[in-house]
């Protein structure tokens, strides 16, 4: 019967690398991933888990890794921002974001690509509304959006 | 923000989660914790021990009992809900308000048991959950029980599971041609409700409405559906008895509007559930 | 495209500039490889979490610190006390009663909003620092709250002691004879009440900083965020009592700021004094509660008794109005706003007569700040709200009233009533691809279908102006004891050794695509392209050109941020080609740059040098130059814009220098049973002048539009009467996510600016014109449900039904006296 710890041995798969840490049972899996791992492109812009800046991917499935304890990824595999890009060549969807202006401060952009890259694995030809309800947990206050979603649009070949 | 310091463990089975959230004071069950990690970074409420439920498949079912009620296991997600067959062909009002929760990455972790324990007023579980008189069943170190909504939600953020308890599955009747019907306000697009109503109508006509977001709890507008008994779901019929719902509450005033406007929202939103409800009716 | 009659536009001949080049910043925000200042680590760092005020308004009675010091990990901490004996109160700018304020970095003796920092803990975690604020133990006397601007001019309860008033400042500004406009008036249409709602930007990145402090030099590093260090310094060296040569700011990629980040000073003080007392780096980063809380909200502003003059064909001939802002518990930039709304007195209207009342007050909610659109876009709603709500009372076609009162093209360079120049526009072309962009002459049929189902349609047309550029000196108008006038940016450029060009700016981007402007301007300059152009990120006081203004902030940047950048490289190429003449033995006219070249203009291809020859002979290889030629192949250039001088006593003068125009229209459908409305149409023309990078220009409208949008229907900073925020997150402040926005319809005109280096005028800001005609479009809707009026800026359902259930009451303030 396992007992209750306030901290725990993690061992997580992330970005391909095993990363086995001690932490804290009540850090978040966004501070492990920005603190003890350096990864500081997932960002932080809220309190409540609305903003989506934080979102990486557990297990294949986008989630916000502010409403994660780093100690309930253990034994999972995370892939978050600088996982995306394999050897500093750029996927079709971050050249994508380059080409239709999808960003402005890029503080919401990692968060966004992982929403985004998410959808195109799971629907290769989004519709603009398909992309906006997969990207309706991400808030930017840059762009309003609408490059964003051009930008996903036209990786799936749309208009 | 951050969590004051807290105590993890992980069961491997729910004996072993039942134990341990009766062994420990200030223990809490950690289901998705789309709620339970923000309440906690807010430090509105820090308990000392978090039993993550995780790793208890068991929970995570969904299926048919013997007397083909569709079971849905505490830690189904609201994506699960989304893409079942099992719910798409018993009860498909669940995956479509379920798709209305929030964001793709809170419905990849964000459970139905969560969302009913947590038994926030505004939250979009309980009051369908109640027009569609779901059972609740709760397993505890000795026995299981089984009660139904009206047991289940007991207060703001309270319910019937007591320490030492969990839930573990909701049990709800299939559709057999009744027809199902949600609606309400919300803060913007897949937003959180500021008054919303649930309503089913049964192939026989039997009329079932619940509000929620007006109370401790989800209430059940019974005096509009005695009026409705009838079986006259015109629109006129349908707004006619729903006279008088609101002056009959006591909701809450905020930011999003008034008592008096929560007064008007319960009845339009109970109007426009029931109506969407009669339309998807199958004909007796 | 419109043509200047007065003077040609000075545009370079388009290369890059003009072109939609992709951003440089992309390649490492895309990888997530930027750097945001809670990116940055320093050995030894200890993390900073403020105590806060749970009350509105109260007295500390006392503040203990004991039980927090005795936790382990636990660096140190900070009060007001301290504060107070260790550092001077921050400069005001105001004259009295507001300039006898004491603003502290901490509360002093008495908090005066909720969310107010009373003390701070260092600890060796961020979840140790937030532990220990826990055991900080501050007790407090809760005092009367005031949340209400009206309530607060009564002077019942004092906010600040030291001022005896919670008048910050008052001042009247008449120009003409509003007076005689009214009395010749064939209408005189009186408006009560317009309330501009309480709301700001709120970037996703959260205000912070990470300070060192040098034992050896006596000097700080602050890795933060803030917008306008040159201002951040001229606060905080004072207070801190040291020169501001001890203060360096160093940003990098900072995400999105809106003017949000402009007083951060009261925090950075506290990090610069921890870091210090307890020798070691410190870092503090601002939760999103307390941005909500605490930081900077926009300009809320209530218009008291409006009377408008009209004449019985629909010319409006002036307004007079009383304008009360409430700059909540502090003041600190917020007295400017006073005054810089005057940039656009007359809104788009040729109207010559004016009077504004305009007093600014304390409350107990959070100080304000400038916010996207800084109390230009208040005015600007105002005016558009005046004239649509004078269209509805006479009757009268809101397009046909504009077009009617717009100054015309003919007459621009036009000079307001209060001595500011439109530089250049067409509105009432911009109007008309705006109506042909939502298919106005569709709208009734529109109107009749949505009615069919149920939902009452409008459309509302919001005109706007984003002056961009400031004067400092208008600043003496709020006070003539200032020392500020003008306006400078500052930037460098130099040829290196190894022939690479490599840009610093004075500006702080935050999105708005700087390094990659920046760069198409110097490629064109140097006839190279933007890729061998490297612009160094960020802003950093040790290493860039700056001046006293630097910043960016007020829509300036394409003006004196890029001038300076143009200046620059025009220092840089003239030495280039002179160079290259020696080197040649050709005479300089004979030279051109051309494909990172060097070369005699037609000349065989062997004269030809490239930059990086250029660059070695300067720094490694210069004996055989004549003695008088010495060349540095490095400039800097300070971009200042020429303003007329300001006349505090009429309150005239040249506040400004650009004037974007922004003109929006949107169609909407409200649910008369929930009060919800949808956008379901929505056009903006923008005209900012020569675009230099027409992707980036329009990235910005969207944004500004988002912004709008938020305010216009969802983003409210809601208080209680105990003072308490209701919103302050993202649950209850609803910003427009993916699904909220419409779909955006965008059309450009450039009417380039006959003033601005490049031609081009700042536009990022833009003036708010999304809410200006949603309010109208929701007006419009409900016209035919007793024709209530709009009175506030944000309509979110409650409002929204609350009109339509007693449009009796949001009429009760509108009265139309005709002759």
């Amino acid at each position: 019967m396992a007992t209750p710890a306030s901290s725990h041995g993690v061992s997580v798969e992330v970005n391909g690398e095993q990363i086995e840490l001690e932490v804290p049972a009540r850090r978040l899996l966004v501070h492990f991933l920005r603190d003890d791992l350096g990864l500081t492109g997932t960002h932080v812009g809220c309190d409540t888990g609305n903003c989506g800046a934080c979102t990486v991917h557990l297990n294949g499935e986008p989630v916000k890794s502010c409403m994660l304890l780093a100690v309930q990824a253990d034994g999972a595999r995370i892939t978050t921002i600088e996982g995306l890009a394999a050897d500093g060549e750029l996927t079709l969807l971050q050249r994508s974001f380059n080409e239709h202006h999808a960003l402005q401060c890029g503080y919401c952009t990692p968060g966004m690509l992982m929403s985004a890259t998410a959808l195109l694995e799971r629907t290769p030809r989004p519709s603009e509304e398909d992309v906006r309800l997969a990207l309706q947990g991400n808030i930017c206050r840059c762009t309003g959006y609408v490059n964003i979603v051009e930008a996903v649009v036209a990786v799936g070949g749309g208009a | 923000m951050l969590l004051r310091e807290v105590e993890y463990v992980r069961p491997a089975t729910v004996e072993e989660a039942v134990s341990l959230l009766g062994s420990y004071e200030g223990a809490r069950a950690l289901a998705g914790g789309q709620t339970l990690v923000n309440v906690m970074k807010a430090r509105a409420a820090a308990p000392d021990v978090l039993v993550d439920l995780a790793d208890l498949e068991e929970l995570r079912a969904i299926g048919f009992s013997a007397d083909g009620l569709l079971e849905i296991g505490a830690m189904v997600t609201y994506a699960q809900l989304v893409g079942s067959s099992e719910v798409e062909v018993a009860r498909p009002i669940l995956a479509e308000v379920a798709a209305t929760i929030a964001d793709v990455q809170v419905r990849n972790r964000g459970t139905v048991g969560g969302n009913v324990c947590v038994a926030d007023p505004t939250n979009h579980l309980p009051p369908l959950l109640l027009a569609l008189d779901a059972t609740f069943t709760i397993r505890g170190p000795e026995s299981e029980r089984t009660v139904s909504a009206d047991e289940f939600f007991v207060g703001v953020y309270m319910t019937a599971v007591s320490e030492g308890e969990l839930l573990t599955k909701v049990s709800v009747p299939p559709s057999s041609g009744a027809g199902d019907g949600f609606a309400g306000l919300t803060i913007g697009k897949h937003g959180t409700y500021v008054a919303n109503a649930a309503a089913t109508v049964s192939d026989e006509g039997g009329v079932r409405i619940a509000l929620g977001c007006v109370d401790a709890v989800p209430v059940r507008a019974s005096a509009m559906e005695e009026r409705l008994a009838g079986g006259d779901l015109s629109a006129e019929a349908v707004a006619a008895a729903a006279e008088g719902l609101g002056a009959s509450l006591d909701p809450p005033s905020d930011a999003h509007g008034s008592g008096d406007f929560r007064r008007h929202l319960a009845e339009v939103s109970a109007v426009r559930a029931v109506l969407q409800a009669a339309s998807r009716r199958k004909a007796a | 495209m419109t043509t200047v009659t007065d003077q040609p536009a000075k545009t370079l001949e388009k290369g890059f500039v003009g072109q939609s080049i992709p951003r440089k910043e992309d390649a490492r925000l895309v990888q997530g490889l930027g750097t945001f200042f809670d990116d940055v680590r320093r050995h030894g760092m200890g993390y900073v979490h403020f105590v806060r005020s749970p009350y509105a308004h109260a007295k500390i009675v006392s503040i203990d610190v004991s039980r927090a010091l005795e936790l382990d990990g636990v660096y140190g901490t900070i009060t007001g006390d301290e504060v107070a004996i260790s550092t001077d109160p921050f400069f005001e700018m105001s004259v009295e009663p507001g300039g006898l304020i004491k603003d502290y970095a901490l509360a002093v003796g008495r908090v005066r909003h909720m969310g107010e920092p009373v003390a701070a803990v260092c600890a060796a975690t961020r979840e140790l620092a937030r532990d220990a604020a826990e055991l900080v133990e501050v007790s407090y006397d809760p005092l009367p709250v005031l949340v209400e601007a009206e309530e607060s001019l009564k002077d019942e309860v004092v906010l600040h002691d030291d001022a005896g008033s919670n008048v910050v400042w008052s001042g009247v500004f008449e120009w003409g004879d509003v007076d005689q406009a009214l009395a010749e008036a064939d209408h005189v249409v009186k408006i009560d009440r317009l309330h501009f709602n309480r709301f700001s930007s709120t970037p996703l990145e959260c205000a912070g900083a990470l300070v060192e402090y040098d034992r050896g030099t006596h000097e700080w590093t602050l890795h933060c965020n803030h917008q306008m260090p040159g201002v951040g310094a001229i606060w905080m060296a004072p207070a801190l009592r040291v020169g501001i040569d001890k203060l360096r700011f160093v940003t990098q990629d900072i995400g999105g700021a809106f003017g949000n980040k402009i007083c951060l000073h009261p925090q950075y003080v506290v990090l610069c004094l921890l870091a210090r007392k307890l020798g070691r780096p410190v870092q503090w980063t601002e939760w999103r509660t307390d941005q909500h809380t605490a930081n900077a909200h926009g300009n809320e502003r209530t218009f008291l008794d409006a009377e408008v003059a009209v004449k019985a064909d629909g010319e409006m001939t002036g307004f007079k109005v009383r304008a009360l802002d409430d700059c909540g518990a502090f003041p600190r930039y917020e007295p400017l706003g006073c005054i810089i709304w005057a940039q656009v007195t007359p809104g788009m209207y040729g109207w010559r007569n004016i009077k504004v009342d305009f007093t600014q007050v304390c409350t107990n909610k959070s100080p304000v700040s400038p916010n996207r659109g800084y109390s230009r876009m208040q005015h600007l709603w105002l005016t558009e709200r005046i004239v649509d709500i004078v269209a509805a009372e006479l009757g009268l076609d809101p397009v046909e009233v504009r077009k009617k009162n717009y100054v015309k093209t003919e007459q621009m360079p036009y000079e307001t009533p209060n001595g500011c120049v439109y530089d250049s526009g067409d509105y009432a072309a911009a109007l008309d691809l705006v109506l042909e962009l939502v298919d106005h002459g569709s709208i009734e049929d529109r109107r009749r279908e949505a009615a069919a189902r149920g939902k009452l349609l409008g459309f509302g047309i919001g005109s706007t102006l984003d002056s961009g550029t400031n004067n400092f000196g208008q600043s003496t108008l709020l006070n003539p004891e200032l020392q500020f006038s003008g306006n400078n940016e500052a930037a460098s450029v130099k040829l290196d050794i190894f022939g690479e060009v490599v840009v610093t700016l004075g500006t702080v981007p935050q999105g708005q695509g700087h390094e990659t402007t920046a760069a198409q301007v110097v490629a064109d300059i140097l006839g190279c392209s933007p890729d061998q152009v490297n612009v160094r990120r960020g802003h950093d006081t040790w290493f860039n050109s700056h001046a006293g203004f630097s910043g960016t902030y007020a829509s300036q940047f394409a003006f004196t941020g890029l001038g300076a950048v143009k200046g620059a490289a025009e220092l840089l190429r003239d030495e280039m080609v002179q160079l290259a003449a020696a080197v040649l033995q050709a005479d300089a006219e004979a030279i051109e740059l051309v494909d990172g070249m060097a070369r005699i203009k037609d000349g065989p291809e062997e004269a030809a040098l490239p930059f990086m020859a250029l660059g070695a002979i300067v720094n490694a290889n210069n004996a055989f130059l004549p003695p008088d030629f010495n060349p540095t192949l490095n400039h800097r250039y300070v971009c200042r814009p020429y303003f007329g001088m300001v006349d505090t006593e009429k309150k005239t003068g040249q506040l400004t220098l650009t004037y974007a125009t922004q003109i929006h229209a949107a169609v909407v459908e409200v649910d008369p049973d929930t009060g919800e409305v949808e956008i379901v149409d929505y056009a903006a023309v923008d005209d900012c002048g020569v675009r230099i990078n027409p992707q980036i220009v329009e990235g910005q409208v969207h944004g500004a539009t988002a912004h709008a949008i938020g305010a216009a229907l969802s983003e409210e900073f809601v208080y209680d009467e105990e003072g308490t925020l209701l919103t302050s997150n993202f649950y209850d402040y609803h910003v427009p996510h993916a699904l909220d926005m419409p779909p955006l319809k965008t059309g450009a005109m450039e009417s380039p600016s006959p003033v601005a280096p490049l031609g081009a005028k700042g536009m990022g800001e833009g003036g708010g014109g999304g809410i200006h005609c949603i309010c109208a479009a929701i007006q419009d809707a409900l016209a035919g449900a007793g024709k209530p009026i709009v009175s506030t800026s944000c309509n979110p359902p409650h409002r929204v039904w609350a009109m339509l259930r007693d449009p009796e009451s949001s009429r009760a303030g509108v009265a139309v006296e005709s002759k």
